[in-house]
């Protein structure tokens, strides 16, 4: 065993990490945000320490909640909620009364970081914006992930979800075979995409800070940056005024590699330089007991096609080529491998009981990331943020209830503990401490 | 009172950018990533919040320097590098003798952040790894960029990471495609890859996230870390509810194509020049859209009344038809005005009514609205001509990400990191390129 798997076996071992420190202890931040793209940033920044507090409307609350796949609830709970907002503290503000905007304006001092993502100048009109906050909190990073931007022709009165930025960033026209449709991602990846760039931007914004001692405003809109993410898309419509093709499975800048159909299924093969070609050459013409080292498509597509994954598998180690197979959620689930590594995260919560989720993606050896707890029902963490952070008396949060400033969850599945689990305060407290 | 977009654009202009700091000055960041597109994101990433990239490429230029569509290259780049290759210091390396790994070691102990992508285990032996640099500087940041990561039971699986890898097994072809219709099996019947890079660009995306977090770590602790991103999990993670859904309904998603079995309707649907998005999927915003295509009554309708109704997918496919028999007659420009006449009206949830034309690329280019937003960057290089690259996407009024270079040949700043940085004499220098090191 070498130096490296004796540091890494030490070093990401599952086991210690709730004693080990967090990358982003510290740091505060306010959402008030809905569905998915604003949700999903600050779930990235929660998993590595930031203290995250999910501000919705009473009752209701995120619509998010009610997104349930084949509409099925899971303890009265969306399972397509629960991966966006883990590690937050949930509270239920209706900001649209004048004191419910001073409620959030009192957390947004408190804050290092607001995220929204309301239709563009949604929060100004509120009074809660980042030109209205920042004069009460100079330091804070304002970030507003929108589909258009907050300026430009497109800002006014265009709503977008996921597939907008799929749509009308050029991603799907490139994704799919070329003799049929273009190709919405089954996956909301216009909104992950766009999420994971505004968690960077407002980490390159905290370190700024340190320096400079200034918060700022941050624009993120979902189409741009799915338009980033097209690599050599514009340069190549730049340099001849055409437009980049739908290749199907075939990655037309490393051919052949693509996703190849076997007798089992489905697998990537992948060659990325000239010993991984000459490797798959090799292979596939003592396949066919002749010469011809013509690498095309058509010749691994024969080769895949009477073969099961495992087999070529073993092939491409012992000649020297790359495979992978094609995967779905069960083979995900059930992989030791994503399990030891935390990809694949083993959770008990306190409401929920054993809940496995998506864990962190990067691995930090030193301050990693990690799942505390899964989403909590409409206005669950009122009493600890409102009593704890904001020093307010029981008396001052009954009152702002009973004017229906704050609020709890509706009686409805999607916003509602799980039955029989009615917590009363003292066990909301319990499950953050 | 000057109007909220207006002050917005003054406040974040990108346009304005060159006069204002930036998020990462003194942050250095050594690339070592050949053949390897993940990494060159992470630290375009980094660059464009202006740290200072240093890219190292094998003597005679780094093999993703060929890669590129249809033969096509410029000064002997392809189409891929140029488009990335922002915003860094071109040096040329061969780790393949001792002196070649000592000014490896040199540049490591000068720099905040390693980006590499030759798999940590091998580092680790070559003497470049991880252990072996933070030794010399227990504040390096090392990100290491793999298919299946650096540690766990599957990490000493051999493949030479790439893109096509790091889709399959995301879990996302998976689940974006065409489901099996009549046997045989059409070709287009099958999990389909993204078609751009996506899973090495977002394998860079969460590098450069890792990276800044540990920088976060550092500023308070002093401590560098290793970072271990792997490009499968990286996309994996955008693979939504993949693993609450076998957790609690025990079951694994399969493709619908253009459908979704969350919601609906939320697909692409024909018009007369070409698709569009449409969505209405909550209760509220679907009686909008039943009042825009002017079927009302069909709110009413069993098929259709309930979100739970709507995502069955018989009922998916039959509102698909109803949708098309209106949106056939219309054109993209044409049905996003109806939308928005109608919703404009409306607020909260029954304005949840969301559409866009499937844009192919050059119709993107030619509208308006990303050149206002400073999207695009066109660059006319000495070396390289008239290039046209995707800018950085945020705005931001305090330090804004900008582009400040474009690509250089391999080599190009030698003499300047070596001479600048290290302090090599002109001598040294000429001894390391005669011997081929660099």
């Amino acid at each position: 065993m070498n130096d490296f798997r004796r540091f890494a076996d030490a070093a990401f071992s599952l086991s210690g990490i709730s004693a080990r420190p967090e990358a982003l202890s510290g740091v505060r931040v306010v959402e008030l945000a809905t569905r998915i793209f604003g949700p999903a940033t600050t779930d990235y920044l929660g998993e590595f320490g930031a203290e995250v507090i999910k501000v919705e409307l009473p009752l209701r609350g995120d619509l998010m909640r009610y997104v349930a796949p084949e509409g099925y609830f899971w303890k009265d709970v969306s399972p397509a909620f629960l991966p966006l907002n883990r590690n937050k503290l949930h509270v239920a503000i209706d900001v649209r009364m004048p004191e419910g905007k001073e409620l959030f304006t009192k957390l947004a001092e408190k804050s290092d970081v607001v995220l929204e993502n309301l239709r563009a100048g949604t929060m100004d009109e509120w009074g809660i914006g980042y030109l209205q906050l920042k004069e009460r909190n100079p330091r804070l990073i304002y970030a507003a992930n929108s589909g258009f931007g907050q300026w430009g022709p497109y800002s006014r009165g265009r709503a977008s979800y996921d597939a907008t930025a799929q749509a009308v960033s050029g991603f799907s026209a490139i994704t799919g075979f070329p003799d049929q449709p273009p190709l919405k991602a089954g996956f909301w990846v216009g909104d992950y995409t766009g999420a994971l760039f505004s968690a960077i931007s407002i980490l390159a914004a905290l370190f700024a800070r340190r320096r400079t001692g200034e918060g700022q405003m941050i624009d993120v809109s979902q189409a741009e940056t799915m338009i980033r993410s097209l690599d050599w898309t514009w340069l190549y419509s730049g340099l001849t005024g055409r437009d980049r093709r739908r290749a199907g499975n075939r990655d037309v800048l490393l051919p052949p590699s693509g996703i190849y159909r076997c007798a089992d299924g489905f697998i990537a093969i992948s060659a990325r330089d000239g010993g991984e070609r000459a490797a798959l050459a090799k292979t596939l013409s003592a396949d066919l007991h002749g010469n011809d080292e013509d690498l095309t498509p058509e010749r691994v597509d024969d080769f895949a096609s009477v073969r099961t994954s495992a087999e070529i598998l073993r092939l491409s180690e012992e000649a020297g080529f790359s495979a992978a197979p094609v995967t779905g959620g069960r083979e995900q689930y059930h992989d030791p491998h994503l399990r030891a590594r935390g990809t694949v995260w083993e959770l008990d919560d306190p409401l929920y009981g054993r809940i496995d989720e998506f864990g962190p993606a990067p691995k930090l050896s030193e301050s990693p990331g990690r799942i505390k707890w899964t989403a909590k029902p409409v206005g669950y963490h009122n009493e600890k943020v409102f009593g704890d952070l904001l020093g307010m008396s029981s008396g001052e949060i009954e009152d702002l209830a009973g004017k229906k400033v704050i609020g709890k969850w509706a009686d409805v599945p999607g916003a509602r503990p799980p039955k029989g689990e009615q917590p009363n305060k003292a066990s909301a407290k319990a499950v953050t401490e | 009172m000057i109007p909220y977009p207006d002050r917005m654009k003054e406040a974040t202009d990108p346009g304005k950018a060159p006069d204002k700091p930036e998020a990462l000055a003194g942050v250095r960041v050594l690339e070592y990533c050949p053949g390897h597109f993940g990494g060159m994101v992470a630290a375009s990433m980094l660059g464009e919040f202006g740290a200072e990239v240093i890219k190292v490429e094998p003597p005679g230029g780094d093999p993703a320097r060929a890669y590129t569509p249809e033969g096509m290259t410029i000064g002997g780049t392809g189409l891929l590098f140029l488009s990335e290759a922002r915003n860094r210091r071109f040096v040329t390396l061969s780790l393949e003798s001792e002196e070649g790994k000592a000014v490896f070691r040199r540049l490591a102990k000068a720099s905040d952040v390693i980006v590499a992508s030759e798999g940590a285990a091998r580092m680790e032996e070559l003497g470049i790894g991880y252990t072996a640099l933070s030794a010399e500087n227990p504040g390096l940041v090392f990100l290491a960029l793999s298919t299946y990561g650096s540690f766990g039971p599957g990490a000493n699986r051999r493949v030479k990471d790439s893109d096509i890898l790091c889709q399959a097994l995301s879990g996302t072809p998976h689940i974006v495609g065409e489901p099996e219709g009549q046997f045989p099996p059409k070709p287009h019947e099958a999990p389909t890859r993204l078609g751009n890079w996506h899973g090495w660009f977002v394998q860079g995306l969460w590098g450069a996230f890792g990276v800044l977090a540990a920088l976060n770590f550092r500023a308070g602790t002093g401590k560098g870390q290793f970072v271990d991103v792997s490009g499968a999990e990286g996309l994996m993670k955008f693979a939504d509810y993949n693993i609450t859904w076998m957790h609690t309904a025990g079951k694994a998603r399969q493709r619908v194509g253009n459908f979704d079995p969350a919601v609906f309707p939320y697909t692409y649907i024909r018009c007369r020049d070409g698709h569009t998005f449409m969505a209405a999927y909550n209760d509220e915003a679907f009686e909008s859209l039943m009042n825009i295509i002017g079927q009302p009554e069909l709110v009413r309708d069993s098929r259709f009344s309930t979100p739970a109704s709507r995502v069955r997918i018989e009922n998916e496919k039959a509102l698909l038809s109803i949708l098309e028999e209106w949106s056939g007659n219309l054109t993209a420009d044409e049905i996003l005005r109806a939308v928005e006449d109608y919703t404009s009206k409306k607020s909260g949830p029954g304005a949840a009514v969301v559409t866009g034309r499937v844009n192919r690329p050059l119709e993107t280019l030619a509208e308006e609205n990303w050149r206002e937003r400073g999207c695009f960057a066109r660059v006319d290089d000495s070396t390289y001509g008239d290039l046209l690259l995707a800018a950085p996407p945020w705005k931001m009024s305090g330090t804004p990400a900008r582009i400040k270079s474009v690509c250089r040949p391999a080599g190009a700043d030698n003499r300047e990191v070596y001479r600048g940085l290290l302090g090599l004499s002109p001598a040294e220098v000429d001894s390391l390129s005669s011997r081929g090191t660099i």
